[in-house]
């Protein structure tokens, strides 16, 4: 039954909303005025779901003392500190929460992402050699593309950008368009099978 | 067995990546520590969201909503893009909606409106309204509704006002009015609008992306489903330039903003001495620094090659 059951509401609502997008009658019209409404009030359960899982998880590696389980104390901590914060005294600009935000989430996320550049140079170096062909291509096509995407490459020829565009516009396109296509056709296939109860990994392992 | 001895060449296959770390943490640093003047050349896509949005300046029954849908990881490139269209916005009498459905862009959302905001005055649910977080689980009925309703589909707003009550939604109720739909990110999630607000309820959509998701929105440009982009810090600098020459323009009498002319552009030249406020010239500043990066990689690329074929050659000859 712990499978029956979910996989019922699985094929039954994913027909009705089959046929929902094609039959535009007013009971389907209404039907999904009604779905909406539920919606609305159940996706704020999943933030919650979302924490507790978060602390259920950490809790069980603080407990088992598994490797960097101080982490897990960082994490729940900065839950716990910046949920208070911003229950106590808001989100507004000037409050605690919007300079734990400002001092702490902003420079460590972009000195997250700032890690990229250091090491693509690297890797640029290091790796990005014209051993065959094709990896001339690759290595031509990338030194236009950079020079063309910073005002220098203007500067020494109004082809770098034309050239830049050409490369982005024509077979970046054309490769772009091929990996969609094979994506929406995976995409229909997997539904379809979900639909079909052919496909039943979403439901979990075990009894 | 007497250890070979190494030429310049072995050496710079050999170097330690801590050196070019080095190099690069300099040409990054340098430039944004030592601001220099450069040409900053505005492609179609930015001019053509420039464009779409000043069509709707002072017009009640228009406005245009804007989706941040990042974090503050990708905030380099997206925020100074958000800041620039919010400006030109509350410039020029757009009306904006700002919406995020990320826990983590709420306060990015509120910090670039607050910044945006600084030297305008500007009301709150008269000139624009900050819809706020909504559940991720809702982002589907809330885009779908938008298409009948838009103040039913949102409810309230950030502040827990109803929406509907609100002055700037009097001639506002759906896609045909919030006609243009920005959407921020660093991910796919542009795609979603396309998908939904633009196949279905035929509202103009248009993305700011970090540059390496530019690539991913070429298919989209091409159709016309989007109806421009701003890709990485370039987009965001490109802006920039489009907000100083036309929208915040001085003009002799006294007014301020100018019709978009290409003719102008093509002259134009910012310099960013010029600009007393540095968060007006955030991008154009940043970009110094990616020229000066992108250089650096060919550089290291060319290095790279250069001791890879000599090497190469020698071991041949051996």
């Amino acid at each position: 039954m712990k499978r029956q059951i979910p996989l019922l509401i699985v094929i039954i609502l994913g027909f009705v909303f089959v046929v929902h997008t094609f039959v535009p009658h007013k009971i389907s019209a209404d039907f999904y005025d009604w779905y909406q409404t539920w919606m609305k009030a159940i996706s704020p359960f999943m933030v919650l779901l979302g924490i507790m899982s978060l602390f259920m998880v950490n809790w069980a590696k603080i407990q088992r003392h598994v490797p960097n389980w101080q982490y897990s104390i960082v994490t729940l901590l900065s839950l716990i500190i910046t949920g208070a914060v911003g229950f106590i005294w808001g989100t507004q600009e000037g409050t605690p929460f919007m300079w734990i935000f400002k001092n702490v989430q902003m420079p460590m996320g972009a000195t997250m992402f700032s890690l990229l550049a250091f090491y693509i140079a690297s890797a640029a170096y290091k790796a990005f050699r014209a051993r065959s062909l094709e990896a001339t291509v690759l290595l031509i096509a990338a030194v236009i593309v950079m020079l063309g995407q910073v005002p220098i490459g203007m500067a020494i020829s109004k082809w770098i950008p034309d050239a830049s565009n050409w490369i982005l516009n024509v077979p970046n396109l054309a490769a772009k368009r091929g990996i969609a296509l094979g994506v929406g056709l995976g995409m229909t296939a997997t539904s379809l099978k979900i639909l079909l109860g052919i496909e039943r990994t979403y439901l979990g392992g075990g009894e | 067995m007497a250890k070979e001895k190494m030429n310049f060449f072995d050496r710079m296959q050999a170097l330690d990546r801590r050196y070019i770390y080095l190099v690069v943490a300099l040409a990054i640093i340098l430039p944004l520590l030592i601001p220099f003047n450069s040409k900053t050349y505005v492609t179609e896509p930015v001019e053509n969201l420039y464009k779409k949005i000043d069509s709707f300046a002072g017009h009640k029954d228009r406005a245009i909503l804007m989706c941040f849908s990042h974090d503050a990881s990708t905030m380099a490139e997206l925020f100074p893009m958000e800041v620039a269209i919010l400006r030109h916005c509350f410039q020029r009498k757009v009306q904006v909606f700002t919406i995020c459905f990320m826990p983590a862009a709420k306060p990015l959302m509120d910090y670039a409106l607050q910044t945006a905001k600084e030297d305008y005055t500007v009301q709150s649910g008269e000139d624009y309204v900050n819809f706020g977080y909504k559940p991720w689980g809702i982002f589907l009925p809330i885009v779908l509704g938008m298409g009948d309703d838009v103040a039913k589909a949102v409810e309230t707003d950030d502040e827990g006002r109803i929406v509907s009550n609100l002055d700037i939604m009097k001639e506002i109720k759906n896609y045909n009015e919030m006609n243009l739909i920005i959407d921020f990110a660093a991910s796919g999630a542009v795609g979603t609008w396309i998908t939904y607000a633009r196949s279905i309820y035929g509202a103009n959509v248009a993305a700011g992306v970090t540059a390496v998701m530019a690539a991913d929105n070429f298919p989209y440009l091409q159709t016309g489903q989007l109806i421009g982009m701003l890709a990485g810090l370039k987009g965001a600098a490109e802006y920039e330039k489009l907000v100083d020459v036309f929208a915040t323009y001085k003009n002799a009498d006294g007014t301020v903003g100018r019709e978009f002319s290409k003719e102008i552009l093509k002259d134009s030249w910012v310099k960013l001495s010029d600009i007393k406020n540095p968060v007006y010239k955030t991008a154009r500043i940043g970009m110094n620094a990616q020229t000066v990066a992108h250089v650096m990689i060919i550089v290291f690329i060319a290095l790279g090659n250069l001791g890879f074929f000599i090497n190469k050659r020698k071991n041949k000859a051996n």
